[in-house]
């Protein structure tokens, strides 16, 4: 542990040792379950170990997925007057359009035990449907890509603040020694529109020390920035250097005594073991033949969303604190008929399959999955009815997402909107409460897990948030 | 329920003492206490705007429709009990808080008890701090120099080490022996200009018999270009520089490049600390007629810009408020950490919780800022044609303004009588909305740029009709929030013929005066006698204003014959031309019988009447003489403005700007301040009182409000905070730079939170120390290099920085100074080190960001649609100095970010110091650092003679400055040695890694030997030591 280290848990310790009172035992024994720290707390309590998140990027939409609205079907082609919307922002794109109704064109069934209704477009998901948990009642503030993303990310709509993933980081610690505790994959998705933007700051650190930021694993070139040594250095000449310049900093260490320097050797090591730990990890050739199976041979081409699954599962394994998936393409504002089935094909198989193959290894219970995108869609359809080619706008005050394991009572809908999904009628789950309820299954409680900046202690939260305990387990 | 005197009395065992004695001494509850605790615990929540649980506690009648009070019954009153906790559960209130004391508890359950008395006329408000009673707000003192006396030899050289003894001393400490020499040229020369020094450098000084090498050093490395450059990296930081402009879609920002030089400049020569802040507040106004006094607007103007919510969306909408709103919070925050240390963003919601600042004195900050933004503004450097542009720039502000005191005056000459008509003319075209609007609104004519251009529209009847009427039903449109009668013409004819090629017959004439906007109303349009056609034209000859440009629209003609009936219906319709975007606008839906009608047609007679009410005071309000004044004015604004076109280009440079070229939904202010009201909750659509400029209060009761005179300008404000800001009595001022110039060279300020001064920030370690430095930086006038060297000469400065197991457990943080400084170089530091150790460094100041190697596809990950690609330079732009990189605000350069180099996204004053695998690997990837090895060891071979001693000495003197020692000699000459025979075996592997970078090997050296050296090179440049200054 190097000073900085030794500060940084002082700074826990201290935050928990003022506020005792308050904390929860779970919340005290976790934060404190860093590796180093272990010694100093038992084990965490928190049911999950680890977050998978398949962040779908583009906000897919809940009437052709998980919420479905029969009533459309009477309904669709009538114009909503203004009346409907009770001044609710819209965006730009069809503030000044009329607003007609639009039915969804797919068929809704009943799947498993408990009957969760899940579209056709989502076969897979429907044969897992008792082991996940559908909300369907998701709030968020944001009306456009990029704020909305940031929000769910950082809790705030201006960039700036620590990720979610940066805060488990920082208040859980890392598991393993070979792999950074927070990675990031990105995938394409099939449709053919322009992708949102995806900002490195979206895993940012923020204001909490940059050790805690997300890595994004990539598919082409190195899949960690600077990983591969350069042509004409060799596995073995990296290791002559490490050991030479490991001996140089040690013998400056008993100079200086600054412990800085020894973490700079510990770095260096465990950069040399990324430089081998992580191509392996994203080797997936020795995988047997029934893995691409149940992922689906995309699983064989890298840089595909179910090949970042599949990555998802081996991080997990190796003990990766916070994995998060991001999947382009769901902004569909038109060609839904077109574009979102392909964007099924893509996560539908795979995302089921993270499910079952973590549940057959008996890691689902310590991992908590949330497959979902940054808001909903809008009842009417964006330019006209024209059932081959409609599309429907951003909306922001309902959304459908799923849970899976880590905590998470399987086998339940939890929440509902009305009849036209444009308002919660029943149990509203808002991203600050998405927030708490994750970090209540990782056994820390939100309104403990803050950082002092600039005068003011801060949490992913904010001063929001409730656990959701209806879908806990 | 658990009788809540009980409750009490379960909460915390201390407390119970107090309540035991409780009835006995339960007297007349003071209302003090009590509207302190409301204020303080209740109130943030359940105040009139709010209203959370659905009421207020402000009032003495909000308090009792609350129901929360039984006035004599405590167990009754919902208030007390949800601050009480029931069991081992916390207490549903205060929602977000911690729990109330029972002593405080005990105050509401006398006050309820004793009858909740609450005194006539008192109204609660949210609480604010008042107390100045802080370290930051007080007036500084020239400390006296604290009496020590030391042993140490070297010691107490500055009085700076007077007051570092004095602390240690009390706590029992000593401070460390002075460094080395190479140890202290290193660090010194890192500090001032950022590189390493040269070997022979260090020889000399090291070799130096004088008794002032030391100041000679000093006085060489201030003198140096590099140390602009080192130093404004620091303040780009504060100020949050980059080359684009973040937020969603981070557009390049091509010209902010100028700032920069323009602050690299500033340090190089040593500008007075006061005359940079006041450049770069108001330069334009306190040094006019200069580049600089431009240029240095470029710091209002650094940070992030919400392109979308500038361009993209008006000002009169919702969100581009919001987003103008955010941007002058951006520029009040940056102005007052930057230079005053202070949070004021904090009172951008609420009252500052800690420190004395309201809400008031925030928004009053922000009008400060009104009337700029942030765009490209021209510089020239030559000064008469500054002076010229100043001038019409001036005259064109001028003619804006007035123009806006012209149309207050005719407000005014209206009095109430013209407000109260204005306001209710506006509530009845409210009510004057169509019902049941269809989308089908009418005909609409291309759109052109002045309101004399005549068009037509025409129905024909298909055959001759005698026709005895026509009506004209006007188009309801809420673009630009026009409304209803959008697009009705101003001055128009109603004209016929029976042949298309006969004279045109005219039905009516409405050219003799304008026609007021009829609204819904239908117009009718009627001739002399009945007449016989089969053409029906409308020709407007003045046309409607839609938004800087004006246009034709009609929803529907009806054309009426003897019977009655409307021969119009359906038929065909031509015109002079339409923009024809069905279905809203097409030539015929003219005829298609759908036009909007009022929900309450008997609004308009109503409106009538007040129209013409309204005309015939507004005769007498726009007299000729006003007319023609603002005539007068128009004609001066528009020819300064053509004038200014005029003149020769000037160069550009990104920063605050009140004139420039509009870009869509973005308009400059043309110097015209925005209003400025308080926002509740800092939400905009929650305005309170407006504001006027201002700043905070230093002291208790003192007058916050800038003095400025009725007619200022624009810039008069920011230039009346500027000197606020400079004032020699400002504490705030001289101990934030003082602090910020401290934490340059200690790597921590003597307050180690740089951007806040107040109640959440850290108070100084050394405050008498802070005031002292402060104090001799205002007496030097100013001087920040002679601050500097004022510490560099400080025994303090020069102490060894080797740490004993006893200092990193008594002061981890060394915050008693008892040894000097070490830490890792920061990002860009380390670049440039290499770059310099290598020789490739390239040493010219200044110019366009550059753009070194960086992995490909970086941009491309995060792309936006038309975000342009990152394309490499070569040549010498590859070995820029890493100030000059290219700075994307959502990918910063990765090799830089990896050692904590900021997004320069949000202010960072203090870089973290990670120690990470990822940094590791750019050390040993990096094709920079890879590059950098391979001309270091080609320099070894080139420049130090042919032994290998010698080489390796070479590396190691360039690198670290110093020797190689005998303990280190053979662990690297067998590294070397496995290396040789590593090439030797493998020549191929020897010549690849001889071509990484774009820089070409050379050629006539042997190149298993320059692998080899390369190789030990690569080690050097890893090293803890080389990358740390010490």
């Amino acid at each position: 542990m190097n000073i900085q280290d030794l500060n940084l848990m002082q700074t826990r310790r201290e935050l928990l040792g003022r506020t005792s009172a308050g904390i929860g035992s779970v919340a005290l024994a976790s934060l404190l379950n860093d590796k180093d720290m272990a010694s100093a707390a038992g084990p965490a309590v928190g049911r999950a170990k680890r977050v998978i998140y398949l962040f779908q990027s583009g906000a897919p939409s809940q009437f052709e997925l998980l919420d479905h609205k029969p009533k459309l079907d009477e309904l669709h082609g009538k114009d909503l007057g203004p009346e409907f919307f009770k001044g609710q922002r819209q965006t730009g794109m069809t503030a000044g359009q009329k607003k007609q109704v639009c039915r969804s064109i797919y068929r809704f069934e009943k799947h498993g035990d408990s009957g969760a209704e899940i579209s056709e477009n989502l076969p897979h998901l429907a044969n897992v449907a008792d082991d996940i948990c559908i909300v369907r009642s998701m709030q968020t503030q944001a009306i456009n890509h990029d704020p909305a993303i940031t929000f769910f990310q950082t809790g705030f709509q201006q960039a700036g603040r620590p990720s979610m993933g940066a805060w488990v980081s920082y208040g859980l610690g890392s598991e393993t020694e070979d792999l950074p505790a927070y990675v990031v994959m990105i995938s394409e998705g099939s449709s053919k529109r322009d992708s949102q933007a995806l900002y490195g700051r979206l895993w940012g650190s923020g204001f909490l020390p940059s050790a805690h930021q997300g890595v994004k694993f990539r598919s082409q070139g190195d899949p960690v920035l600077y990983l591969t040594n350069p042509d004409g250095i060799s596995r073995t000449q990296r290791r002559d250097i490490l050991n030479l310049s490991n001996a140089l900093n040690r013998k400056h260490f008993e100079q200086v005594g600054d412990p800085e320097t020894i973490t700079r050797i510990r770095q260096a090591e465990l950069a040399f073991r990324m430089q081998a730990s992580v191509p392996d990890l994203m080797d997936t050739s020795s995988e047997p033949e029934h893995t691409f199976e149940m992922y689906g041979e995309d699983a064989r081409t890298p840089g595909t969303y179910a090949a970042n699954c599949l990555l998802a599962r081996r991080l997990a394994e190796q003990g990766v604190r916070f994995i998060q998936l991001y999947h382009r393409g769901w902004d569909q504002h038109g060609d839904l008929p077109r574009d979102l089935p392909a964007q099924c094909g893509d996560v539908d198989q795979p995302s089921a399959a993270l499910i079952t193959d973590l549940k057959q290894r008996g890691m689902l219970d310590d991992t908590l999955i949330i497959w979902g995108g940054e808001f909903g869609r809008t009842v009417y359809a964006q330019g006209g009815l024209n059932m081959d080619r409609y599309g429907r706008d951003h909306h922001p005050r309902c959304f459908s997402i799923w849970m899976a394991g880590g905590g998470i009572k399987p086998g339940i809908t939890y929440g509902r909107t009305d009849d036209f999904s444009f308002d919660v009628v029943e149990n509203p789950m808002h991203v600050y409460d998405l927030h708490a309820t994750m970090l209540h299954c990782l056994g820390v409680d939100h309104e403990q897990l803050t950082y002092k900046y600039q005068g003011r202690r801060y949490r992913l939260t904010d001063v929001h948030g409730e656990v959701v305990e209806d879908i806990l387990a | 329920m658990v009788d809540s005197l009980s409750r009490l009395t379960q909460t915390p065992a201390a407390i119970c003492v107090i309540l035991l004695s409780l009835p006995t001494l339960m007297a007349e509850p003071d209302f003090d206490a009590v509207k302190s605790l409301l204020e303080s615990r209740c109130l943030s929540c359940h105040n009139t705007q709010d209203r959370k649980g659905d009421f207020s506690l402000e009032t003495h009648e909000q308090m009792t429709d609350s129901g929360q009070v039984s006035p004599g019954s405590p167990e009754e009153s919902g208030l007390l009990q949800v601050v009480l906790s029931e069991g081992n559960e916390a207490p549903s209130m205060p929602k977000d808080g911690t729990p109330l004391t029972a002593a405080e508890a005990k105050v509401l359950h006398d006050w309820i008890a004793a009858g909740a008395k609450w005194p006539a006329s008192v109204t609660l408000s949210q609480p604010a701090v008042t107390s100045f009673d802080w370290w930051s707000f007080q007036p500084i003192r020239n400390p006296p120099i604290p009496d020590v006396q030391t042993d140490t030899a070297s010691w107490l050289t500055s009085p700076i080490d007077r007051f570092v003894l004095d602390r240690l001393q009390k706590k029992g400490m000593q401070p460390s022996d002075r460094a080395d020499r190479r140890t202290l040229i290193r660090r010194v020369t890192y500090d001032l200009t950022g590189l390493p020094p040269t070997p022979a450098q260090v020889e000399a000084f090291v070799n130096d018999k004088a008794p002032n090498a030391w100041t000679k050093l000093i006085d060489r490395l201030l003198d140096a270009p590099q140390y602009g450059e080192r130093w404004a990296r620091h303040w780009l930081d504060v100020v949050k520089y980059a080359d684009t402009c973040g937020y969603d879609k981070d557009k390049l920002r091509p010209n902010s490049w100028p700032y920069r030089d323009y602050v690299i400049r500033s340090f190089n020569e040593d500008k007075p600390w006061t005359q940079f802040v006041q450049e770069q507040i108001a330069g334009d106004v306190i040094y006019p007629g200069t580049s600089d006094g431009i240029l240095g607007l470029g710091f209002v103007a650094a940070g992030p810009w919400d392109f979308i919510g500038h361009v993209e969306v008006p000002e009169s909408k919702i969100d581009g408020r919001v987003a103008r709103n955010l941007d002058r919070d951006e520029m009040v925050t940056n102005t007052l950490n930057a230079f005053c240390s202070v949070t004021i963003q904090c009172a951008r919601c609420h009252n500052h919780k800690f420190d004395p600042f309201s809400q008031e004195h925030y928004y009053s900050l922000q009008s400060v800022f009104a009337a700029v933004d942030r765009a490209e503004r021209v510089y020239d450097t030559d000064p008469k044609i500054e002076q010229r542009r100043r001038e019409l720039t001036a005259a064109q502000t001028d003619a804006a303004n007035k123009l806006r005191n012209l149309e207050k005056e005719i407000a005014d000459a209206g009095g109430d009588e013209l407000k109260q008509l204005n306001a209710e003319i506006k509530t009845l075209s409210d009510q004057t909305n169509p019902k049941d609007k269809r989308p089908e609104y009418g005909y609409h004519s291309a759109l052109v740029k002045k309101n004399n251009i005549a068009k037509w529209v025409e129905v024909d009847l298909g055959e001759s009709v005698e026709v005895t009427h026509i009506i004209l039903n006007a188009c309801h449109d809420e673009f630009a929030g026009i409304n209803s009668g959008f697009g009705f013409p101003v001055r128009f004819r109603v004209e016929g013929r029976i042949n298309a090629g006969d004279k045109l017959q005219v039905i009516q004439d409405f050219t003799g005066s304008d026609f007021r906007n009829p609204r819904l109303i239908p117009v009718e349009a009627k001739p002399a006698a009945p007449v016989a056609v089969r053409f029906v034209r409308v020709t407007a000859t003045v046309l409607a204003e839609r938004q800087n440009d004006y246009m034709l629209a009609l929803s529907e003609l009806q054309i009426f014959d003897s019977t009655g009936k409307n021969v119009a219906h359906g038929k065909p319709v031509n015109a002079v031309d339409s923009i024809e975007a069905p279905v809203r606008w097409r030539k015929s839906n003219l005829t298609d019988g759908i036009w909007p009608q009022a929900e309450k047609p008997e609004a308009f007679v109503k409106l009538e009447k007040l129209q013409d009410t309204q005309d015939e005071l507004l005769k007498h309000i726009n007299t000729p003489e006003r007319m023609q004044r603002k005539q007068h004015l128009e004609q001066a604004r528009d020819k300064a403005a053509a004038e200014i076109g005029k003149l020769p280009k000037g160069r550009v440079v990104y920063a605050a700007a009140t004139h420039f070229n509009r870009r869509g939904n973005f308009m400059p202010t043309q110097g015209v301040p925005r209003t400025v009201k308080v926002l509740h909750r800092g939400n905009i659509q929650q305005p309170l009182d407006e504001v006027s400029p201002g700043v905070i209060p230093l002291r208790a009761n003192s007058d916050w409000k800038l003095p400025l005179a009725e007619n200022h300008s624009e810039g008069d404000r920011r230039a009346a905070l500027a000197k606020w800001i400079t004032d020699p009595n400002n504490p705030l001022t001289w101990r934030s730079i003082a602090n910020r110039i401290w934490q340059y060279h200690f790597g921590r300020g003597l307050v180690e939170s740089p951007n806040d001064f107040g109640r959440m920030g850290q108070q100084p370690t050394h405050p008498k120390l802070l005031d002292w430095l402060a104090t001799e930086f205002i007496q030097s006038g100013w001087d920040v290099k002679a601050l500097q060297k004022l510490i560099v000469m400080s025994a303090t400065y020069q102490q060894s920085a080797k740490m004993t197991p006893e200092q990193i457990e008594r002061d981890p943080k060394n915050s008693l100074l008892a040894r000097g400084a070490r830490f890792r170089l920061p990002a860009e530091m380390i670049r440039d080190n290499a770059l310099a150790i290598s020789g490739l460094l390239v040493k010219r100041l200044g110019g366009p960001s550059v753009r070194p190697y960086q992995p490909p596809g970086l941009w491309k990950d995060v792309v936006y649609s038309n975000v342009p690609k990152w394309k490499q330079d070569h040549g010498d732009k590859l070995y820029r100095r890493s100030l000059y990189t290219f700075w994307k605000r959502s990918v910063p350069p990765p090799n830089l970010q990896m050692f904590d180099a900021p997004s320069r996204e949000a202010c960072v004053l203090h870089r973290s110091r990670t120690n990470t695998p990822l940094a590791a690997l750019v050390l040993m990837n990096d094709p920079t650092f890879v590059e950098a090895a391979r001309k270091l060891g080609e320099r070894a071979m080139k420049e130090a003679g042919q032994g290998d001693e010698e080489r390796l000495t070479f590396i190691f003197r360039l690198a670290t400055s110093r020797r190689m020692t005998d303990e280190e000699r053979p662990l690297v000459k067998n590294v070397l040695a496995r290396a040789r025979k590593h090439y030797s075996d493998r020549p191929l592997e020897a010549k690849k890694l001889m071509q990484i970078g774009e820089s070409p090997a050379d050629d006539s050296l042997n190149v298993i030997e320059a692998a080899s050296f390369a190789t030990i090179a690569t080690v050097l440049l890893n090293l803890d030591e080389t990358i740390t200054r010490n």
